[in-house]
């Protein structure tokens, strides 16, 4: 019994997210509520923008008696333009608000106006049932379907059609291949390494794009564009896992929610693709956590030589094998489909679930 | 106080974890025979984050594996850990456990231009897990202006806030004035969301502050980080950083408060565990010179020093092994990085390979180039951990030449990457390299991930660490000759002679600019007489002078520095790399 990392690659499961709105606001769904992706499921505000005026300063005053020149009071609205403090009469100096807001503080001299806070609203992300509210802060929701976790990723959230537009999962992706179908689509293929094709896929105004590999190259590209885009296998030219290929192909002309967050460090939030199937109800809960590699387990490859490739563990020999590198390490025998097994220590699989 | 233990005397076995951000591990040591041993070890990737949520699924996987080659059973049908021990083969009679998995706390750091209270704060704040998420000084030293003081705060939402600034009976309204702008910050914010304020500056404006702060922020007040402009004093702040961490952050991590009722003392942060362990080595040696600990964990790098007693703790938590690499990159120039590689790398094979090793930070390197690549990242991380480290030691007589380092007597070396290297030699190049110790250092590896565990367990049972060091719970690398002195490329600056306790010699001359490794295997010693070029010193009393020395050997032998002080890589790049392809062949990686 062996730990290695793992990736769920799953046809159908359970899915629970979590949705948290980033100040406490107000909750719109309950318990048992049927949501669709895109419906608002809480709201809130979160401040905006704000000035700290000093008026006592600009009028040449000290702070205890700049009082007497105000001409707002604690929680006035106030637009740009609004007299706040004035001096004197006729050539006297003045201080004008430089935004629409309200003032929050006065004190010191100073006076802090915020504006008016900005509206906040919180998607559902996927279709499904809700199970709990918490705090007026946290929505859960429960779906069914199918889920590829990916490794990095950028760009946040978003739900289309998926569209698979390589023929293999290490076909690169060709600028031609995103036309006006594309529009609304979340495209699939294997390697991302041409500027060209995010170039049109923004024009075409897609929803996001899940590749297999993507050029370092294009990384700052990537990041400007205004859709999340999912890297499933790994930074650079490497093709799509097929296992993963196979299961977004099966399921092309599906709507799916995808995410491009990711955080590796510390809380390792992973970029995701779910493809929705609330109606279906998993065999067997899938989502049970195990990470036991064993004999049998179907495990992607992270480190060259070999790295990209999906097999299969024929043998955990028990004792620690010499790599190419000198080290002596615990490995597992992989079939890759090459004429021997290779050996891959542990900490270089990610078990495909 | 959980400090307290009963029944120490009756401890036969100890079970203790270590929970890293990339890895657990875990640790038995029981009474073998005369004395405490290693007896198992455990190791899997760490539990904690999105889909697994708590780090204790780890910390049994890891005991399990314990298990499995012990067949000794730790947990009972309930789950709970059994303790004391029942028998040989049920349960441990103490459980310790460090974590350094959590996030660090985020800070945001003030003070005055012109008083190097800043760079004290930062120091301070070194001393624990914690990253500086914002300045509220411009580039100038300068505090911001209200506004931007606020926005900076608002932008970065630190957990704590730390004015200091005000040398004692120094300014006032610019330290006052930084106090009520990060007021003002914390007063827009929701309750639950505001920082705690640390004020570390002149102490005689506490009083003041504390009218200013009110009840809009939590307020700790600490003594002084910068009583006077040649004096620093960080010792409240950190003991305060390190409080705010185990509060804030490890404490908040799901599955910490299961370790700590397993556990008589309370879970311990790994750097803290770490420097201990470097503390108790320092009193085995001399006095007049230091001890160093270097721990390159995954997302953190620790340097702990001692010098006349005091320990001085360095947490980097912006680069690791395997996190902080793509940040490097990106931040200062390609060759940062590159400089240490024997082949090319392209820039974008460069990024790859950062990048990958953060979403996959327990993989190793299974071919040779990506091993050079994160080599060269443990480099660059202890070189930048040094840069914030050094100017707070206060090395006394070991202190000899400004520019640099303080002669250290030993230099432990911890961490999977060079603790694991598949070569030893690999790790003490990466050490030499990076820190560049000068004299006659022992280097110490810790093949088996004990350092902080042991730390840990001198909590306990003081006599179960010490007796599992010197059962070989720490490994000799190889000792270090490193002589200092200028001279051309080729001169001869050392001659030695090595006295084998079989009664073999070997007479050799040190040439300038050598890096040589003589035979001395672990377990044996040698006599050295050294005799260094006039104006070159060995470390053994001052330039010129010679002296005859026992040393021990190590993994990798006896290791003869002759590169030169400070270490100079050539700036043409092909005679760059042949440069560190001769010194990688040299110490046999």
């Amino acid at each position: 019994m062996d730990y290695a990392t793992e990736t769920e690659i799953k046809t159908l499961t359970k899915i629970r997210r979590e949705r948290i709105l980033p100040r406490q606001g107000e909750i719109l769904v309950s318990p048992h509520d049927r949501v669709e992706a895109t419906q608002v499921v809480a709201r809130t505000d979160v401040p905006s923008d704000f000035r700290i005026l000093p008026v006592a300063r600009q009028l040449g005053v000290s702070g205890t008696e700049i009082e007497e020149y105000l001409q707002v009071d604690l929680g006035d609205t106030v637009h740009q333009g609004t007299l706040i403090a004035k001096r004197g009469r006729i050539f006297g100096r003045s201080v004008r608000s430089p935004i629409d807001g309200i003032v929050v503080a006065r004190g010191g001299g100073r006076v802090l106006i915020e504006a008016q806070p900005s509206p906040f609203e919180l998607h559902a992300y996927i279709p499904g049932t809700v199970l709990d509210v918490t705090d007026n802060k946290k929505v859960i929701i429960e779906t069914s379907g199918g889920l590829v976790q990916g490794t990095w990723g950028v760009g946040g959230e978003s739900v289309g059609v998926l569209k698979i537009i390589t023929s293999r999962p290490h076909s690169p992706l060709r600028p031609n291949s995103v036309d006006p179908s594309c529009h609304g689509a979340i495209l699939v293929g294997g390697v991302t390494a041409d500027r060209e094709v995010l170039i049109r896929a923004e024009d075409t105004e897609v929803r996001g794009i899940v590749t297999g590999g993507l050029a370092p190259a294009l990384i700052p590209d990537v990041k400007r564009l205004p859709f999340p885009v999912i890297v499933t296998d790994g930074i650079g030219h490497t093709s799509m896992a097929g296992p993963i290929f196979d299961l977004l192909r099966a399921n092309e002309g599906r709507e799916a929610s995808v995410s491009g967050f990711v955080q590796a460090r510390w809380r390792r939030k992973r970029p995701e693709v779910i493809i929705p199937k609330p109606d279906k109800t998993p065999q067997v809960d899938e989502a049970r956590h195990d990470k036991d590699l064993t004999i049998g387990s179907r495990v992607r490859i992270v480190r060259a030589p070999h790295a990209g490739s999906v097999g299969e563990v024929v043998n955990i020999p028990q004792y620690a094998r010499r790599i190419e590198t000198g080290a002596r390490v615990r490995c597992a025998e992989v079939d890759i489909g090459q004429r021997e097994p290779v050996d891959v220590p542990f900490v270089n699989l990610d078990v495909l679930r | 106080m959980k400090e307290a233990m009963t029944g120490r005397d009756s401890i036969r076995s100890i079970l203790v974890v270590d929970c890293g951000t990339v890895m657990t591990r875990a640790m038995l040591l029981d009474r073998v025979r005369d004395g405490y041993r290693l007896v198992a070890q455990g190791e899997t990737p760490t539990t904690w984050g999105e889909s697994s949520t708590s780090v204790t699924g780890g910390v049994r996987h890891a005991i399990q594996q314990i298990s499995d080659v012990t067949s000794r059973r730790f947990f009972d049908e309930n789950g709970d850990l059994i303790s004391p021990q029942a028998t040989w083969q049920r349960g441990t009679d103490a459980f310790a456990a460090t974590v350094s998995a959590s996030e660090p706390l985020q800070l945001a750091l003030g003070g005055l231009a012109g008083d190097l209270s800043i760079a004290s704060a930062r120091r301070a704040a070194a001393g624990t897990y914690a990253q500086i998420e914002t300045l509220l000084n411009d580039s100038q030293g300068m505090p911001l202006t209200d506004e931007a003081c606020v926005r900076a705060i608002r932008n970065a939402a630190p957990e704590v806030i730390c004015i200091a600034g005000g040398t004692e009976g120094g300014a006032d309204r610019p330290v006052l004035g930084l106090v009520k702008a990060a007021t003002l910050a914390c007063s827009m914010m929701d309750r639950e969301a505001r920082p705690a304020m640390l004020y570390a500056g002149n102490s005689r404006l506490r009083k003041q502050v504390a009218e200013i702060v009110g009840d809009e922020a939590e307020l700790r007040v600490v003594e002084n980080v910068r009583p006077t402009l040649d004096r620093e004093y960080l010792a409240d702040a950190q003991q305060e950083f390190k409080s705010l961490f185990v509060q804030r952050k490890l404490k908040q991590m799901p599955g910490v408060a299961d370790l700590s009722d397993w556990s008589p003392v309370s879970v311990a942060p790994t750097a803290q565990a770490f420097g201990r362990l470097i503390q108790y080595l320092w009193h085995l040696g001399s006095p007049e010179t230091g001890v160093l600990g270097v721990d390159v964990g995954g997302s953190n790098t620790v340097i702990a020093a001692v010098f006349d007693e005091q320990l001085r703790l360095t947490v980097d938590s912006r680069l690791g092994a395997a996190f902080g690499g793509d940040r490097l990159l990106q931040s200062k120039n390609t060759e940062v990085i590159t400089r240490w590689l024997p082949e090319p790398l392209s820039y974008d094979e460069t990024r790859s390979l950062l990048i990958n090793k953060e979403t996959h930070p327990a993989s190793i390197p299974q071919v040779e180039d990506e091993l050079w690549l994160e080599q060269a990242i443990a480099r660059e991380a202890i070189r930048e951990t040094l840069e914030v480290a050094r100017p707070g030691w206060k090395p006394g007589s070991a202190q000899v030449y400004p520019d640099l380092m303080p002669f250290c007597d030993t230099i432990v070396i911890s961490g999977g990457t060079l603790a694991k290297a598949p070569r030893p030699g690999q790790a003490a190049l990466v050490i030499l390299d990076a820190l560049q110790p000068i004299g006659i250092s022992t280097l110490v590896l810790d093949r088996y991930g004990l350092a902080s565990a042991l730390g840990s367990v001198a909590r306990i049972k003081p006599l179960a660490a010490v007796e599992a060091l010197d059962a070989g719970g720490l490994t000799n690398l190889g000792t270090v000759v490193a002589p200092v002195g200028e001279a051309k490329p080729g001169d001869t600056v050392l001659k030695m002679k090595v006295s084998y306790d079989n009664g073999s010699e070997l007479e050799v001359e040190v040439r300038y600019g050598d890096l040589e490794i003589l035979p001395l295997p672990i377990g044996q010693e040698a006599v050295l007489e050294l005799t260094p070029r006039r104006g070159f010193d060995v470390g053994v009393g001052a330039r010129g002078k010679g002296d005859k020395r026992r040393v021990s050997g190590g993994l990798a032998g006896l290791i003869i520095d002759a590169r030169g002080r400070p270490l100079r890589l050539s700036h043409e790049t092909e005679r760059r790399r042949e440069q560190i392809q001769k010194w990688l062949r040299e110490v046999g990686g």
